[in-house]
């Protein structure tokens, strides 16, 4: 699993376990669950108003806020539609399948409430993808909090989307790692020229982002993307944005698989070292052993 | 094996064998103790001169003798951040499983990236042979090994490079 | 087979020393207890334990003529053991010191025994009648750092010390108290208490692990950390010789006849040195590894091994001498100084082998024992 999967699939086991247990005639239990998602997002599955027949998902982001301003309910509005409730407290969207009037296409539907994120998420890129595809530069850039601390900013232009990620790296050594990182990314697009251009900018905020409040410190990363009409026209749009919104965490995931594996490898080797020194202890000799029956011998 | 790194193993193995005769040695200063002298410093007379070795400007060895104790530092090649970074962490590792080791000093001397402090009690309970081998085959390895970790860190790093690019 | 070799576990021997008829043996393993050993058949049985020490032993001798044992420790005290009723009974000696006592040795009458200590002195204990106990006189002047070594002159007044300020020294103990007025030696003729008589130092130097008369008291040698041999000859107005070697340095070191000393140390093998016209040469070594025949070893060690050390090579782990570890003291067994046909080492490796040196000229071609 090199590429994070978009949808949580959590959400989509539960609610494909549930239709189907509905499907073959079983008696609907109660559900309630809570499951957190990269991002600091969080879904809530539950039953709505307590009635066992209604699986109610919801979700919270913490910059919904963000997103709402760049269209996230219409997006969501057109994407799930009837499925849409009043959204339950605490969280920002809500959607329910009701398990006596399963559609016939459920599978698509569970799909697209696994995508509840994703969507979320996509409202603000395909916002600023249609200003480009219309030619229409200017506008303001969005600023999206999608974490503490950690914010996205996307930007139109005519001839191209720039997005912008600012990254915190907690730990000093993450940075170094994190640069040998985006040196492959730089690297790598030489090879996919159908790639976006990825730039990497430490401590200081890349030019676009020059006289904002974009953050300095040590221990900040900037990723700058820049997308092409190639990758934003409503052909390549999607998958752009499946890309995109993950890259963040697809970063993050793979150096602390590296960590890990660097872990791994030392203490194999400590454990290695130790043995060489171990060549250094004189064996005992002739050490008498007693039996649990009380016998003694001699180990030879 | 390279053609500088030999003659500088050699180096080190000659000068630990001779350093590596210690005895068992009371305080002079304090009454009733017994502290590696190398350590505490406190007896001019009791501590050899220091010898270091250089294989080049990065890589070098510290050894300094006492009547009944020994000091080695290690300064491990470090090429670029990444080098840098390895070596931090793997050397913090292994500190931090210092009683583990017996012979390793759980804070490197200064400027060094890694000590050994080897006493008369290591070497009555270790034959110091031995300790000279573990030693050298030590630091053959740790520069292996932390161009081997550097290597996968580089190939996981391009695999998904390349991996998410490809999507494009 | 030229050598006799007993083993007795891992630890290391700190010390020992042998009764007059060499059937008993004492010991110390590394820690603050004496081992008495009785030989039986072949091998040595422990029969005691000499428990009074509140820190490690440091140095044992066993008086030939009195029988006495006297130990010292890092305790700082002293204790003269006499047998009593079949028993070793132990008695304080005050030696007036307040760091770590690091060597004693009786003198050759045995009414004398000398201590030396971290101190920077070197306490001298006589038995004083009317008190019924042993009491101490110091020598300080000018000795500058540990007392490592001792060793006694055959006219029972002179002593040797090697130190850690690089110097061997040559003391008088006279002590009007309780002995005549010595006659004049070669190495000088006022020997009031704590005189120096002599002082060498080899140049350089380094820390004097050992010091040793001559049999007949003219010459005194001793080694140093600087891996070097010099001995000095009064005789001949303090001619010195010295060698160095590419050896490591030794640890202990005896004269075995009039012209041959043994060292031993950290090479782990005894080495014969021989005086010729006034100047020290290296003769041989005394262990000639045999060619080790290749054990075999049972499955279970083959994987024990794996697990423990990551590989089942072990031929690297022993070196070919007989002794795997630093060798830390040599004493004369069958002989005295002057012909010396057997001696003993005890080592870190737990061995105490016993070294048939007229045995190992025979066998050894080119050994000459001058």
């Amino acid at each position: 699993m090199i590429l994070l999967e978009i949808n949580n699939r959590i959400v989509e086991e539960a609610l494909t376990l549930k239709i189907k247990n509905a499907k073959e005639g079983a008696k609907p239990d109660s559900i309630d669950i809570t499951v957190a998602d990269f991002d600091g997002v969080l879904f809530h599955i539950s039953n709505q108003n307590g009635e066992k027949t209604k699986v109610m998902v919801s979700i919270s982001l913490k910059f919904f806020k963000d997103l709402q301003e760049h269209g996230a309910d219409e997006l969501l509005k057109r994407e799930y539609g009837s499925l849409l409730v009043p959204t339950e407290d605490g969280y920002n969207a809500s959607v329910v399948v009701d398990l006596e009037n399963i559609p016939s296409n459920w599978e698509e539907t569970v799909k697209k409430i696994g995508l509840l994120k994703r969507n979320c998420f996509a409202s603000v890129f395909e916002k600023y993808f249609e200003f480009q595809a219309k030619g229409e530069g200017g506008h303001k850039r969005a600023v999206i909090h999608y974490r503490d601390d950690e914010t996205m900013y996307v930007d139109a232009q005519k001839d191209r989307v720039t997005v912008i990620f600012s990254t915190i790296f907690k730990d000093d050594d993450d940075i170094i790692i994190g640069k040998v990182f985006m040196q492959e990314f730089k690297e790598g697009r030489r090879k996919y020229q159908q790639a976006p251009q990825v730039l990497f900018s430490h401590k200081d905020p890349p030019q676009e982002l020059q006289n904002t409040d974009a953050r300095v410190g040590d221990n900040i990363g900037y990723i700058t993307f820049v997308l092409f009409p190639r990758h934003t026209s409503a052909g390549a749009r999607d998958n752009t944005i499946n890309l995109i919104h993950t890259l963040r965490d697809y970063l993050h995931y793979h150096i602390k698989c590296s960590k890990a594996y660097i872990h791994s490898r030392m203490r194999a080797k400590t454990s290695d070292f130790l043995k060489v020194l171990n060549r250094a202890r004189p064996e005992q000799k002739d050490k008498e052993k007693k039996t649990i029956t009380g016998k003694t011998f001699r180990q030879t | 094996m390279s053609a500088t790194l030999k003659p500088y193993l050699n180096a080190i193995r000659a000068t630990l064998q001779a350093t590596m005769c210690l005895q068992n040695f009371d305080s002079q200063l304090v009454e009733r103790h017994n502290k590696p002298e190398v350590e505490v410093k406190g007896s001019k007379e009791l501590l050899l001169t220091p010898v270091t070795i250089s294989r080049n400007e990065k890589e070098k060895v510290l050894i300094e003798g006492s009547v009944n104790s020994l000091r080695i530092s290690i300064a491990v090649k470090q090429a670029d951040e990444i080098e840098k970074i390895l070596c931090h962490k793997f050397m913090r590792f292994m500190m931090m499983r210092a009683e583990n080791f017996v012979v390793l000093r759980r804070k490197p001397v200064e400027t060094y990236d890694i000590s050994f402090l080897i006493t008369n009690f290591h070497t009555e309970q270790m034959y110091k042979h031995k300790l000279v081998d573990f030693i050298i085959h030590f630091m053959e390895e740790i520069d292996k090994e932390i161009s081997e970790m550097k290597l996968a860190v580089n190939s996981r790093a391009r695999l998904s490079a390349e991996e998410f690019l490809k999507r494009f | 087979m030229a050598t006799e070799k007993h083993d007795f576990g891992t630890t290391s021997i700190t010390c020992h020393s042998f009764s007059a008829d060499r059937n008993q043996l004492a010991m110390s393993q590394n820690d603050n207890e004496v081992k008495i050993f009785k030989k039986q058949g072949m091998k040595f049985q422990e029969t005691g334990t000499l428990t009074e020490h509140g820190q490690r032993v440091t140095g044992i001798d066993w008086a030939p003529k009195s029988n006495r044992i006297v130990t010292c420790g890092a305790d700082r005290n002293a204790y003269v053991w006499t047998v009593q009723g079949g028993k070793w009974e132990p008695l304080l000696v005050i030696l007036r010191i307040n760091r770590a006592a690091t060597c004693v040795k009786w003198s050759p009458q045995e009414n004398k025994f000398a201590v030396g200590s971290g101190a920077r002195i070197i306490s001298i204990c006589y038995f004083e009648d009317q008190n019924n106990w042993w009491v101490s006189k110091h020598i300080k002047k000018p000795i500058r750092s540990t007392v490592t070594c001792l060793d006694w002159h055959p006219n029972n007044v002179l002593i040797a010390a090697g130190s850690t300020d690089f110097k061997a020294r040559i003391f008088s103990t006279y002590i009007k108290d309780i002995e005549e007025k010595p006659s004049s030696t070669v190495w000088g003729n006022k020997m009031t208490f704590q005189s120096l008589m002599a002082e060498f130092s080899n140049g350089a130097g380094g820390w004097v692990h050992a010091v040793s008369f001559s049999p007949g008291g003219d010459k005194l040698a001793w080694v140093g950390h600087d891996s070097s041999i010099s001995i000095a000859d009064a005789a001949n107005g303090n001619r010195l010789s010295v060698v160095k070697g590419n050896f490591l340095p030794f640890v202990d070191i005896t004269f075995v006849t009039e012209n041959s000393l043994v060292a031993v140390g950290y090479d782990c093998c005894p080495k014969l040195f021989s005086l010729k016209a006034g100047e020290l040469h290296f003769v041989n070594d005394l262990d000639i590894p045999d060619e080790k025949e290749q054990m075999t070893k049972s499955a279970m060690m083959r994987f024990k091994d794996l697990d423990r050390k990551a590989t089942t090579d072990d031929t690297t782990v022993d070196l070919r001498t007989q002794h795997q570890n630093t060798i830390t003291q040599v004493s004369i067994y069958a002989g005295d100084k002057s012909n010396c046909s057997k001696f003993s080492t005890t080592g870190v490796d737990g061995n105490l082998i016993i070294w048939d040196l007229k045995g190992l000229e025979r066998s050894m071609a080119g050994l000459k024992i001058v």
